[in-house]
C-alpha cells in the first residue's frame, strides 16, 4: 500500500532522523566539534504527533521522548508543520528559550546540515570511501529507527507489529566477523522500540556483511535473495519477526524516499 | 558416524539461477522462504528420488521428511502411481475433449471423501482454496469470511495480508481473523456480523510455521459447524497440507464433523498436479455456475495418477502407517533429545509431525541441530511441519535416529 501520513512521518522526522544524529557524533568528528562544549536541551512538541527533547552534553547527544523540561522548546501546530522544518520548508518559532536561540540558528542548523549531508548524499561525496562508510552507517540508524515509529504508528505497519513476537531483533553490519554497527528493535506487546545498541540476547537476528551490501539493499539497487545466497546477508533466530520487520522495513522506504 | 554433506553445485546452480529466475528458487522450496539457515547447510537443487530419499545435484543422499511439501505419500516414483500414469499418457492427456477419466476420479473422490457428494478438480492448493471461497459467497451473497491466526490458504491476495506487498487493503477488507481454538470469540464474531459471514476457512488443525502445532480443542469443531450452521455460513476446510495423513475420508472425518466444501491437493496424487474440491450437494448448483477454468485442469494424466494413489493409499490404509511410523519416528527423536538433555516438542498428528528444541524460545540452538541433520542426510526444516510418506521404512527411521544423535553432538560441541 503506497499512502503514507503525515503523522507517522513526524514521529520518523524526530526519533528516525533526528534521533540519528546522537549517532552521527559517535561517527564524525566534525559534528562533535559542532557541538563541543555545548550543553543544552531542544524540545520538539508536535500538536497531535511526537513530543521529545535532544539533549546536547559534552559533544554527544541522547534523545528522550516527552518535552517537559527543555532549555529551548519548538512547538509545531500539526505533524505536516515540523515535517515542512524538516524538509527546510517551514521555519520554526520557539515559544521558550529565545536567548539561547543563538544555538538553534548556528550549531544546531550546522549539525542538521551535516546529517543531510550524510543521508542525502551527492554522487561525488559517495566517491569518497570513508564518507560512504560514515553515510551508510549513519543511514543503518535512521532505518532501524524508522522501522519501530512505523510499527508503531503508521496503520499498514501496525499490522506487521501485531504479529511480530516478544524480543530483540538485531541488526548489524559486520566485517570480516567484527561488528561495525549494531541496534535492535525490542518488541514487547507488539509494541517496537529501537536501542541504537547491539544486543546480547536476540530472538532473531539480521547481519549484513559489509557497508557495500547494506548500502545496496538500502538504495534498493541489491536483492536480498542474492546476498542471502552469497552469505553476505546471514539472518537467524525466530524468523517470523523478521518476516514482519521486513514488511515495515518495505515501508521505511516509502516514508523516507 | 555419517559424512559431512557439502554443496558446491547446488551453490554453483543457485548462482547461475539468479541471473534469470527471479530469487533463484522462488517460494517454500528457495532458501530465503525456506529458511536455510545456515545457506550453506542445505542442498538447492535434485538430481532424482526414489522412495523416501531424494539426491542432490552433489550427489548426496537425503531421507527426506518433507516429501516435496506434501506431495510424496506413497514414496517417489510409486511404480503403481506411476504406471497408471504412464498408460494414461499413451492414450492422452491434455485433449480438447476430457477424458472420461475425470469422471473416474471424481467417483472414487466421492466414495473416499465422506462429505463429498461431487468434485471439481484444479490444478494447485491455491486454486481450490480461492473456488471454495468464491461458491461460499456466490451461494451466500455475503462477504466476510473468517480466518484463524495462523492460517495458510495459498497465496491469492485474498489469502495474504494487508502489509504484504502488492496486497491493496480492498483484497482484505472483508477478512476476520480469530484465535485459533477460541469458540467464544468466533461466536462474538457471528453476533457482530449476523447475515454477513460468508464463510469460515480453516486447517483440520494449526500447522502454523515457528510454532507448536495445535491440535483442535474438545468440541471446537462441532461448535464451529454449529455456528456455521446457525448462521448459514459455509464452513471450507483446507485439507491440502494434512489430506490423506490424517484420514483417507478427509481430516473433518478424523475430527469427527462434516465440512461444507473441503480442499485437497498435495497428496492427492503422489505428486501428480491436481487439486480438488469437493463439497455438499447444496452447493453442486452454485460452484457450476462460477467462471472458473484453467489450461492444464482437465489433463488426463494427473487424473489417472489420482486414482492410483487414492487406490493404493485405502489398500494399504496408508494414514494409519503413516502415523504409526511417525509416532515410532517421534518416540526415538525425543529419547534421543533428552539422552543430550534438550527438551524436543513434537507436535502435530504423528504423520505430521512439527519440531522444536524449546530450549531456546529463539529457535536458534533449533535451528543448528536441524542444519546438522540436513549436512549428515536427514533433510529436515526448522521452521515447517513435517511429512511422513508410505515408503519410509523402520532403517530410515533409525538412521535418521542416529544422524539426530549425531547432530546433537555437533551442537553440544
Amino acid at each position: 500500500m503506497k499512502q503514507t501520513d503525515a503523522r507517522t512521518m513526524s514521529f520518523i522526522n524526530l526519533f528516525a532522523v533526528l534521533g540519528a544524529l546522537p549517532s552521527l557524533c559517535e561517527l564524525s568528528d566534525e559534528a562533535r566539534e559542532i557541538i563541543a562544549g555545548k550543553t543544552i536541551s531542544l524540545g520538539i512538541e508536535v500538536k497531535g504527533g511526537p513530543a521529545g527533547v535532544l539533549h546536547f552534553q559534552d559533544g554527544k547527544i541522547t534523545v528522550s521522548e516527552g518535552c517537559d523540561k527543555c532549555d529551548i522548546k519548538l512547538p509545531f501546530k500539526n505533524p505536516e508543520k515540523f515535517n515542512g522544518m524538516i524538509d527546510g520548508t517551514v521555519t520554526p518559532i520557539p515559544s521558550k528559550g529565545f536567548t539561547k536561540i543563538g544555538f538553534l540558528l548556528g550549531p544546531f542548523i550546522k549539525l542538521t546540515d551535516l546529517l543531510s549531508k550524510y543521508l542525502r548524499p551527492t554522487k561525488e561525496d559517495l566517491e569518497n570511501e570513508q564518507f560512504y562508510r560514515t553515510s551508510t552507517l549513519l543511514m543503518f540508524h535512521v532505518i532501524t529507527g524508522a522501522v519501530a515509529q512505523i510499527g508503531n504508528e503508521d496503520k499498514v505497519g501496525k499490522a506487521s507489529a501485531s504479529y511480530i513476537v516478544d524480543g530483540n531483533v538485531r541488526m548489524a553490519i559486520t566485517e570480516g566477523g567484527k561488528v561495525l554497527t549494531a541496534a535492535h528493535i525490542a518488541a514487547q506487546n507488539h509494541h517496537l522500540t529501537t536501542v541504537h545498541t547491539d544486543t546480547d540476547t536476540p530472538m532473531s537476528l539480521m547481519e549484513f556483511e559489509g557497508v557495500h551490501n547494506a548500502r545496496g539493499l538500502f538504495d534498493g539497487v541489491a536483492s536480498s535473495f542474492t546476498l542471502i545466497c552469497d552469505g553476505k546477508l546471514r539472518m537467524g533466530g525466530m524468523i517470523s519477526q523478521l518476516d514482519n520487520v521486513n514488511r515495515i522495513l518495505d515501508r521505511v522506504g516509502l516514508y523516507l524516499a | 558416524m555419517h559424512p559431512i554433506y557439502t554443496f558446491d553445485k547446488s551453490m554453483e546452480l543457485i548462482r547461475r539461477a539468479m541471473n534469470v529466475i527471479p530469487a533463484g528458487i522462488y517460494g517454500h522450496l528457495g532458501p530465503a522462504e525456506g529458511c536455510h539457515i545456515p545457506i550453506d547447510a542445505y542442498p538447492k537443487y535434485c538430481d532424482h528420488a526414489k522412495g523416501s530419499y531424494f539426491w542432490d545435484v552433489d550427489g548426496n543422499r537425503f531421507i527426506d521428511y518433507m516429501c516435496a511439501y506434501g506431495p510424496n505419500i506413497l514414496g517417489y516414483n510409486d511404480p503403481d502411481v506411476d504406471e497408471a500414469a504412464a498408460r494414461q499418457r499413451e492414450k492422452g492427456d491434455c485433449t480438447t475433449a476430457p477424458s472420461p477419466v475425470m469422471i473416474d476420479f471424481a467417483d472414487l473422490m466421492v466414495d473416499t471423501v465422506k462429505s463429498a457428494d461431487w468434485a471439481f478438480f484444479a490444478k494447485n492448493g491455491n486454486d481450490v482454496t480461492s473456488l471454495a471461497v468464491m461458491t461460499a459467497r456466490a451461494h451466500t451473497r455475503r462477504k466476510k469470511i473468517v480466518f484463524f491466526k495462523g492460517y495458510y490458504h495459498g497465496v491469492s491476495p485474498w489469502t495474504q495480508k494487508i502489509d504484504y506487498a502488492g496486497i491493496m487493503p480492498e483484497d482484505v477488507m472483508h477478512n476476520i481473523y480469530v484465535d485459533w481454538n477460541d469458540a467464544d470469540a468466533l461466536r462474538e464474531v457471528f453476533e457482530n456480523n449476523r447475515d454477513q459471514i460468508a464463510a469460515v476457512i480453516a486447517q483440520p488443525y494449526m500447522h502454523g510455521n515457528f510454532a507448536d502445532n495445535s491440535l483442535p480443542a474438545k468440541q471446537f469443531w462441532q461448535t464451529v459447524r454449529k455456528l456455521c450452521d446457525d448462521n448459514g455460513t459455509v464452513l471450507i476446510v483446507d485439507d491440502v497440507r494434512a489430506g490423506f495423513r490424517l484420514d483417507i475420508g478427509g481430516s473433518d472425518h478424523y475430527f469427527g464433523f462434516e465440512a461444507d466444501l473441503i480442499c485437497f491437493c498435495k497428496a492427492i496424487a503422489n505428486g501428480y498436479n491436481v487439486s480438488a474440491l469437493c463439497g455438499k450437494d447444496f452447493l453442486k448448483t452454485t460452484v457450476s455456475g462460477l467462471s472458473y477454468t484453467g489450461s492444464y485442469w482437465m489433463s488426463a494424466v494427473p487424473f489417472a495418477a489420482g486414482i492410483a494413489c487414492i487406490e493404493k493409499m485405502k489398500r494399504i490404509d496408508s494414514p494409519r502407517i503413516l502415523i504409526e511410523k511417525g509416532e515410532k519416528l517421534r518416540a526415538g527423536l525425543i529419547e534421543t533429545a533428552t539422552k543430550h538433555g534438550l527438551d524436543l516438542h513434537v507436535s502435530g498428528v504423528p504423520s505430521l509431525f512439527y519440531l522444536r528444541l524449546a530450549d531456546d524460545p529463539s529457535l536458534m540452538l533449533h535451528q543448528k541441530w536441524i542444519a546438522e541433520c540436513v549436512r549428515r542426510g536427514v533433510y529436515f526444516t526448522n521452521h515447517h511441519n513435517h511429512f511422513i510418506n508410505a515408503a519410509l521404512s523402520d532403517e530410515d527411521i533409525r538412521e535418521t535416529i542416529e544422524i539426530a544423535d549425531e547432530a546433537f553432538v555437533a551442537i553440544g560441541k
